[in-house]
């Protein structure tokens, strides 16, 4: 068995089955904490106050807006372009079709591909020189932070390498990151990538509850 | 369809150049045919054989027509049903021997330089010391903008060496098989980031364009070579070094981006010599823009005390404004930047 197999086959069922195993388990620990009992007489729906609160947050504030500009264009540019490279890179959709799934849909050109992979890089980059060049993001970051970020990188990075197909060496590094990558996952900070709904929506429904319009 | 296209007028043009090539060498062949033993001469009104048989060009003119034009003119049009681009020779030679050949020299060379100014000189402190005092310098945009260029200019930097010299680098030393796997990856990875670098250098324009016009007070710099051999130096927000490299960064990275994206999107000329022309400038203009990057990474780093801090905390020592930028600390302040601090004592 070469390398090249070893890292998409046994390797990367294994760090799948850690990455989906893990983050259930963080998501379910997150879930059963539950919440304080509020006695006091709910004005409003605290369902609805989720829901809205995980909308509201996605559109920024405008008094916030013209200060977090750069974060709002990296995490949007960053977010949105890796969630189209994985699951509309073609090569990704082969994977996906081949080895987990079992279904097929069309994907991006390969212009397409080339433009939203330089849009998702861009802002990761943004993201990560604001992390270090903001005194307050410095002081709050982690290394945790760090790694995550770097590790998305090498991710995103050894992918692009690998692209023209010509060298297994270089497809078997691209997978041996992403198998890295699925076991950091869950137990680190990248976990904000599910987490999100719930802090959102614990705002949310907290103020939802309250009344009070977000 | 486009490819196809290509293929095709690239067949009829080979197509062209062997009828014509069988035309030039028939009468040559015709000479040494002999006739057979039976052969009857007919009486046909010719009393010798075919005369010019040779014909009237000499080899020169004939392949002279095959090129086409001028071979000395590289910007001369491409005539009708040209079948030779003699650029192409051109162009290697240009690339085989003087870029491959010495280019990569350039930023070894700055190194170089660099380290021999250092040893010999050492850094550049702030003469008054640090006052304890900071002013802003660069807000968190122009910071972010500066070292988001600085990020994807050190990827292509990297990249586009290994494409280049790897060859003549990287192969003798680790094989060819290596060399391969690296260029592809950085091949990728340099057509991948080439567009980021775009918008990082029409980013960093935008930050970075307000106070980097010369005047004349850049004049009085340049007289002094920058006070990096003694005496002071008066400058604004950005001095003549700073804004020469601001402009050398906006005009080189821009003929490095068109040349690029013409080499990425080769459909987009009709004629090879602008790729053949994209290469070169594509080479000279980056290899140049890495060689004087190390100079300004010098002066930002270690070769300058306090400069580093603009970039990483977007504030500088009140004292290392007056002495380098002491026209903009009086804007920035309102006070007088001859009135130099005692650094604080230090418990």
């Amino acid at each position: 068995m070469s390398f090249l197999q070893i890292v998409e086959g046994p390797l990367f069922i294994f760090a799948a089955a850690v990455f989906v195993l893990g983050a259930l388990w963080r998501l379910i620990g997150i879930i059963r904490i539950g919440r304080k009992k509020d006695i006091s007489p709910p004005k409003a729906s605290a369902a609805a106050g989720f829901i809205r609160g995980n909308l509201r947050h996605f559109i920024p504030r405008g008094i916030f807006a013209k200060r977090t500009m750069v974060h709002i264009v990296g995490g949007y540019g960053f977010h949105l372009g890796l969630f189209a490279l994985i699951f509309f890179g073609a090569y990704h959709i082969d994977f996906l079709n081949e080895r987990i799934l079992g279904v097929s849909w069309p994907a991006m050109p390969r212009w397409a591909f080339l433009m939203v992979s330089g849009v998702a890089f861009s802002g990761l980059i943004m993201l990560w020189v604001r992390r270090i060049s903001d005194p307050v993001m410095r002081l709050i970051s982690s290394k945790d932070d760090h790694i995550g970020s770097w590790l998305t990188f090498l991710v995103m990075l050894s992918g692009c390498f690998a692209l023209e197909q010509a060298h297994d060496s270089l497809r078997a590094t691209h997978m041996l990151l992403v198998d890295i990558w699925l076991v950091y996952f869950p137990f680190s900070r990248l976990m904000h990538g599910f987490t999100f709904v719930l802090s959102r929506g614990n705002s949310g429904a907290t103020y939802g509850r309250k009344g009070i319009d977000l | 369809m486009q490819n196809q296209f290509h293929s095709l007028r690239n067949f009829l043009r080979l197509s062209v150049l062997m009828l014509m090539l069988a035309a030039f060498a028939a009468p040559v062949a015709a000479q040494s045919v002999r006739p057979p033993g039976n052969a009857v001469n007919l009486d046909d009104g010719i009393e010798e054989g075919p005369s010019n048989a040779l014909g009237d060009l000499s080899d020169t003119e004939i392949w002279d027509n095959f090129r086409g034009g001028n071979p000395r003119d590289i910007f001369a049009p491409a005539p009708e049903g040209q079948v030779m681009t003699t650029t192409g020779q051109q162009w290697r030679m240009i690339r085989e021997k003087f870029i491959r050949k010495y280019l990569g020299w350039a930023p070894l060379i700055v190194i170089g330089l660099l380290a021999v100014f250092y040893f010999a000189k050492g850094p550049m402190k702030i003469s008054a010391g640090r006052s304890g005092k900071t002013i802003p310098r660069f807000t968190l945009s122009a910071r972010v903008a500066h070292w988001f260029m600085a990020a994807v200019f050190i990827i292509l930097g990297l990249s586009g060496m290994i494409i280049l010299l790897g060859r003549v680098v990287i192969a003798p030393y680790f094989g060819l098989e290596f060399n391969s796997v690296l260029t592809s990856a950085a091949m990728q990875g340099h057509n991948l980031f080439g567009p980021v670098f775009i918008f990082a250098l029409i980013w960093l324009f935008i930050k970075f364009i307000r106070g980097n016009f010369f005047q004349w007070v850049d004049l009085k710099w340049i007289s002094k070579l920058g006070g990096f051999f003694g005496g002071h130096v008066s400058s604004g927000q950005f001095n003549f070094g700073e804004k020469s490299w601001f402009w050398m960064v906006i005009i080189v990275g821009s003929v490095i981006s068109v040349t690029g994206v013409i080499m990425l999107f080769p459909g987009l000329v009709d004629d090879i010599r602008w790729l053949q022309l994209s290469t070169i400038l594509h080479a000279l203009g980056a290899v140049g823009l890495i060689a004087v990057a190390f100079g300004h990474i010098y002066v930002g780093t270690i070769g300058m005390e306090g400069s580093l801090d603009s970039m990483l905390k977007g504030e500088v020592d009140e004292n290392w404004a007056k002495e380098h930028h002491d026209l903009w600390y009086e804007e920035m302040t309102g006070k007088s930047a001859s009135e130099t601090k005692a650094p604080e004592e230090t418990p």
